[in-house]
């Protein structure tokens, strides 16, 4: 791989230049998608491309001190990690060189949820930090599963690199660890019936309550890549391994979208449970899938 | 260690401005302190200054979800003082709006339990039959809010054709059964959000004097429909829901079943609906009433409404007009059961008692 196509991977598909519109998309879908579930009009194509513009057009009170400087600091941190974690998405094949990490990946894709965490305990509000704390509990309650099922599909492979998992025949335990993640993903992009950290109706959407104007602007856009970088991990996994780049590319868009179509489903048609039940939920799942990833792995081990 | 979170005076999970303080430590509530009085507009005063055909019109202004039985209540308590008594087809209109309007009540209530339960499809779904009982009301009276069908004596508007509002009553039942009940009561997620929490004891809620639909969700079967009938209930054939379990799904569950009651009510009313005159003959603009203070009840969608109305011969305007809501008898019950709830929970369980700040603040 030269210089210039891992650059372009970068910077252009799956990277940055694809990234930010595909993320208003992604958001533009869950919320038409969702409308649409609910009998609704909902909001025109543009609309998550101009709610951004507008507020960055906004101002914000002058905040002064290391306070002030974090909650500059943090949405601009989750933006730039989650583009990342995008770009290092194995869509395009590729002969050596830059072929992504899993590691760097999923840490990568768990800092946004550290910087709502910070982001809601720096803003001092009572609000901020109950949704920070719910935000912190939730985060390690899916966090096991999440991390033990994509861990778990790397090491059956014997690779922790993205496109060599990719590009692997898939397996039961693949398909375990799919699911695990679809599983993990509402509770990740904070969609009913996890949405519990940034309930409005509770705690004024918790973290973000005393962000607005261009800050608020960058945690949209971060929570729009979230979406991509989510989404798209699960269609990496799924995507058939295609001779042509723009097929590769086509079933990977086709399948993030009927992903996000998936969890918007699930979220216009679940209320939200509340916290006890969340972690409740998850640590019977991380039980569950322990059980068969073990016996699968086991199995998988005799076999070979 | 405890911390103090305020919800409200305006808060996204209330409807109305009031102020629930409450003292927490983690997650748990272990105590609440409530606020009200931020919707007051002095219309017990201005009742005063109003003439006996204006003060209709004002009453109906106290809430815009219970207009009628406001109007309906203040018009039963004036009857009394004039001697008057509407005639059996007015009864029936009066019955048939008042059910109409717990419908609306209702529906509206099941809608903003399921936005506070984070369950917005559900909210849309009550919120769009809201508006098939609103046009069912519309086609009534005329109006969707504020009916003016009240007067002294009868009522202002006749249903000329039954048949279409039964079509129309019957077409909003199958809806709701297919719907909102089924939802309420069998999905996982909303009834976890609901099972167990907000609890008021038969023994707590009968010393706290609640009254309505969180009496029956906590064993009290009264309901002054049956217990003191008025307009035309002596005649309807219906059932009183009670639920013992003091619960926000039993309170859930008795407003679901008061529903289907409500239906029930309104195809008797309506396939009886006698003939005749739908107020007293005679002017309608003149009326002497005697010196005294009256008083009505009514069985409210939230729970019982009560006016007393004070007047001197000769007047034009009252001397007093007093209002007791069920709000104000509900809410503080909402203190016991915030009581070592979930801080999630806290906004379905003030929810659950269907609070009115437009009323009771007045």
């Amino acid at each position: 791989m030269s210089i210039l196509t891992a650059l372009a991977r970068l910077l252009i598909f799956p990277g940055i230049l694809f990234a930010v519109p595909a993320a208003w998309f992604f958001l533009w879908v869950e919320r038409k998608s969702v409308a649409m579930m609910q009998g609704r009009i909902g909001p025109p194509f543009m609309q998550p491309f101009f709610d951004f513009i507008k507020l960055l057009g906004k101002s914000t009170p002058q905040r002064t001190g290391v306070a002030g400087a974090l909650m500059r600091a943090w949405p601009l941190i989750a933006v730039s990690t989650a583009a990342g974690a995008v770009g290092l998405l194995p869509v395009l094949p590729s002969s050596g060189g830059f072929q992504g990490d899993l590691i760097l990946l999923l840490a990568l894709l768990e800092v946004p949820s550290i910087c709502i965490i910070a982001a809601g305990f720096t803003s001092r509000s009572i609000f901020g930090e109950i949704g920070s704390a719910r935000e912190a509990v939730l985060s390690v309650s899916y966090n096991v599963v999440f991390l033990l099922a994509i861990i778990s599909v790397a090491a059956s492979q014997h690779t922790f690199r993205l496109e060599a998992l990719a590009q692997a025949p898939a397996t039961s335990l693949r398909w375990i660890g799919i699911l695990a993640v679809l599983i993990c993903l509402p509770a990740k992009l904070h969609l009913n019936p996890f949405s519990l950290p940034n309930a409005e109706q509770e705690i004024y959407s918790g973290p973000m309550v005393e962000f607005a104007g261009p800050e608020l602007a960058m945690w949209e856009l971060s929570h729009g890549l979230e979406w991509v970088a989510a989404t798209g991990l699960v269609a990496t996994l799924i995507a058939p391994q295609m001779a042509f780049w723009g097929l590769s590319a086509l079933a990977f868009v086709a399948l993030s979208f009927g992903i996000v179509l998936l969890l918007s489903a699930l979220a216009a048609a679940t209320a939200r449970l509340a916290i006890d039940t969340t972690v409740r939920f998850y640590w019977q799942c991380t039980i569950i899938f322990a059980v068969l990833a073990v016996s699968s792995a086991l199995l998988m081990r005799l076999r070979s | 260690m405890s911390y103090e979170i305020p919800m409200g005076p305006y808060h996204p999970g209330l409807e109305e401005p009031y102020k629930l303080n409450m003292i927490c430590e983690g997650e748990t509530v272990k105590d609440a302190k409530l606020h009200i009085g931020f919707n007051f507009r002095g219309i017990e005063h201005l009742a005063e200054t109003r003439n006996y055909i204006q003060v209709i019109a004002l009453m109906e202004r106290v809430c815009g979800i219970c207009s009628f039985i406001h109007t309906l209540t203040l018009c039963q308590a004036m009857e009394k003082l004039t001697g008057l008594t509407p005639p059996p087809r007015a009864q029936y209109i009066r019955v048939i709006m008042g059910e109409l309007e717990r419908l609306h009540s209702h529906v509206l209530w099941a809608g903003i339990a399921a936005k506070l339960m984070g369950f917005k499809t559900m909210f849309m779904t009550c919120f769009e039959i809201r508006e098939k009982v609103m046009d069912v009301l519309q086609a009534i009276s005329g109006n969707r809010v504020n009916y003016a069908m009240n007067r002294i004596g009868g009522v202002n508007r006749d249903i000329q054709d039954p048949l279409s509002i039964l079509a129309m009553v019957e077409a909003l039942e199958n809806e709701m059964t297919r719907t909102i009940i089924p939802i309420f009561t069998t999905s996982k997620t909303a009834t976890s959000r609901c099972a167990g929490i907000g609890v008021l004891t038969t023994e707590r809620a009968r010393s706290l004097g609640v009254v309505g639909p969180v009496a029956r969700a906590s064993g009290i079967g009264q309901d002054l429909r049956k217990e003191a009938p008025y307009a035309a209930y002596a005649e309807m054939d219906f059932s009183v829901p009670v639920v013992p379990d003091g619960d926000v799904r039993a309170r859930l569950l008795v407003r679901a079943l008061e529903i289907m009651e409500s239906c029930k009510i309104l195809r008797q009313a309506l396939a009886k609906l006698p003939p005749g005159e739908i107020a007293p003959p005679g002017d309608s603009s003149k009326f002497s009433f005697v010196t005294g203070t009256a008083t009505a009840r009514v069985e409210a969608p939230r729970g019982e409404v009560m006016y007393s109305v004070s007047w001197k011969e000769g007047a034009r305007m009252p001397s007093r007009v007093h209002v007791r809501t069920p709000t104000y008898v509900n809410m503080p019950a909402v203190r016991f059961m915030v009581q070592g709830a979930r801080l999630a929970d806290t906004p379905l369980i003030q929810a659950a008692v269907d609070p009115c700040y437009s009323c009771t603040d007045r």
